[in-house]
């Protein structure tokens, strides 16, 4: 499959690949162990370890000072309605666009195509606007259903669906099954990987979501994790006096790898589907 | 569906199956309907609105004055207006050539199957790409902080002096460009190796037996079939960064002196100050240019087929 396999790398191609490594991986790796240390040695010695020294301490003050369980309970609110939807019908309008023809077609896809453009930014006013007028400012619907059919993956999965052979949905027909029924028997089990991870994007997209739930549910009851979070980092660029400094900073590294770790861990565990998932969607040059 | 009795034992399954076709025919729309029902509320709906509304001068209640162009002319004349557009340019300089070069570099090394580690290289080069970036942008605060930061001390081991990454002016959109690097690189790794997947590698043994080096098979034979990938990538790198706006808002608000106050950031004072005629004008203004550079890369990279 791959090309350029005739030579092994040398030794350089190795350097620059580690180096790249290390400055990956060293801003996440640095906080997820700094969060253990002392606040105060967080900012005097930023670059020691002494695990002797670790504890819990930043972990207990973050978690009395922080609502960051509000923050979790509105976060995994939104993405299992969400994610739902979008896992739902963002494949079903993706079979549309792959295997059938029908007036209009062009033009709703031009409608995919604009909604993947367009900067999520220009919207906010009116639909900020929208959301009073219906009532809905600093509540679930407001942050579920603007963009619940996700754009990207109705683009995506009609690639992964036009793959899928115009035979097998023929044979389906022909033994009586309903074109709903095509699409719930015949297709979705044939492109499940793809489905793994249109998954994996899909919750990652929706939990680290960030402009959109910053404006509309500002307020401490409906906050999502990532709008919990940035209210920390203001605290520091707002108030940046020594021994406070300290203990906001070690707080916000215990805050910061509460959020990283379960995206972490739940791509370590379908890397394979994610990255497989992705190059078999991404464009061919 | 009136057939006469007589043709009805022969007309029965020509029906069965004209249903069928029926169904046939509807079940694409019904098919998209979620996804139009969701696009005419929450894209059309407030786009038509935004169009209005930029026509007015509107504080958030009250009625709004019918303004005209005066909302267009005022940003269009605003030294502050360009200079957001400024700053959104130079960091698209920082970030996309060097994004475009890194990612074929890294993809070239990582698409060879006699390449020790890749799988761990491949993984660890995603990794920044599934951290929220809320985090990592208040990670970046804490990292480059000018006194008690561990970039600065991990240069001070140099003698180099304190530098103040996030509270000058010459280094904030440096910073901010590497925060963007690091978080999206890794991700146009993934999208250029499915493109390097597609390229025939017998293309390559062709040019070893003609004795061309690495270095020219990569600019004379990879960039060249990758154009189409490349345009993709830069298309979406374009589009994501006169977007930016996570990234100032949580680590410099847009300072200082205003040097990170980018294109989506700018917008998004006009909010904060409910000048929501002028924010909705500006909304236009960034659609427009949006669009029309996206076309652009489109057009380029086609001109050369």
């Amino acid at each position: 499959m791959a090309a350029n396999e005739a030579t092994r790398p040398r030794v350089g191609s190795h350097l620059f690949l580690m180096l790249l490594l290390v400055a990956f991986l060293f801003p996440v790796g640095w906080a997820l162990l700094s969060a253990f240390k002392p606040a105060e040695d967080i900012v005097r010695a930023p670059l020691a370890f002494d695990p002797s020294t670790f504890n819990l301490d930043n972990y207990t003050a973050m978690f009395q000072d922080v609502p960051i369980g509000q923050g979790f309970l509105n976060t995994a609110v939104v993405l299992l309605f969400k994610g739902a939807c979008t896992m739902f019908f963002a494949p079903l309008a993706a079979l549309a666009f792959a295997k059938y023809q029908w007036i209009g077609k062009n033009l709703v896809f031009g409608a995919v195509l604009v909604t993947l453009m367009l900067p999520t930014i220009v919207l906010i006013i009116p639909l900020l606007l929208e959301m009073k007028e219906l009532g809905w400012v600093n509540t679930y619907q407001a942050l579920i259903l603007p963009g619940a059919v996700d754009a990207f993956a109705i683009f995506w999965m009609r690639q992964v669906i036009s793959a899928v052979p115009d035979e097998l949905l023929d044979a389906a027909r022909v033994d009586g099954c309903g074109e709903f029924a095509i699409f719930w028997r015949v297709v979705v089990p044939v492109i499940r990987p793809g489905l793994a991870g249109l998954g994996v994007l899909t919750v990652m997209n929706i939990y680290n979501d960030f402009v959109w739930p910053v404006v509309a549910a500002s307020n401490e009851r409906m906050a999502t994790l990532q709008v919990v979070l940035s209210t920390l980092a203001q605290n520091i660029t707002g108030n940046r006096i020594g021994a406070d400094y300290a203990a906001v900073t070690g707080e916000l590294l215990a805050a910061s790898s509460v959020a990283l770790i379960p995206l972490l861990v739940l791509f370590i565990l379908l890397q394979r589907h994610f990255i497989n998932g992705i190059l078999a969607g991404s464009v061919k040059g | 569906m009136t057939a006469p009795t007589a043709t009805a034992t022969r007309r029965a399954p020509r029906a069965g199956r004209g249903t069928a076709r029926l169904r046939r025919r509807a079940a694409p729309y019904l098919f998209v309907l979620p996804f139009v029902a969701i696009f005419a509320a929450f894209s059309v709906y407030p786009l038509f609105f935004t169009a209005r509304l930029s026509f007015t001068d509107w504080r958030g209640t009250g009625a709004a004055t019918w303004v005209g162009w005066d909302n267009y002319t005022y940003l269009l004349t605003n030294p502050a207006f360009w200079s957001s557009l400024g700053n959104s340019a130079i960091l698209w300089l920082l970030i996309v050539p060097v994004q475009i070069v890194l990612g074929i570099l890294v993809a070239v090394l990582l698409n060879n199957a006699k390449l020790r580690l890749r799988g761990l290289y491949r993984v660890a080069f995603i990794v920044p790409f599934v951290t929220p970036l809320v985090a990592v942008a208040q990670i970046w605060v804490v990292l480059f902080d000018q006194r008690y930061g561990a970039v600065n001390a991990f240069l001070g081991l140099f003698g180099l002096p304190d530098t103040g990454w996030l509270t000058t002016s010459a280094w904030a959109k440096p910073t901010l460009a590497l925060l963007f690097l690091w978080k999206t690189t890794g991700f146009i790794v993934i999208i250029l190796l499915s493109g390097l997947q597609s390229i025939n590698a017998s293309i390559y043994e062709a040019a070893d037996l003609d004795g061309a080096s690495k270095a020219r098979q990569l600019w004379n034979i990879t960039v060249p079939l990758l154009r189409r990938t490349i345009g993709f990538a830069v298309v979406l790198q374009t589009l994501a960064v006169f977007q930016m706006f996570a990234e100032p808002f949580v680590v410099t608000q847009g300072g200082p002196y205003n040097s990170t106050t980018t294109a989506g950031y700018y917008l998004y004072n006009h909010i904060t100050r409910a000048d929501l005629g002028t924010g909705a004008a500006n909304s236009f203004l960034l659609v427009v240019l949006v669009m029309a550079l996206s076309l652009l890369f489109v057009r380029l990279l086609r001109a050369k087929d």
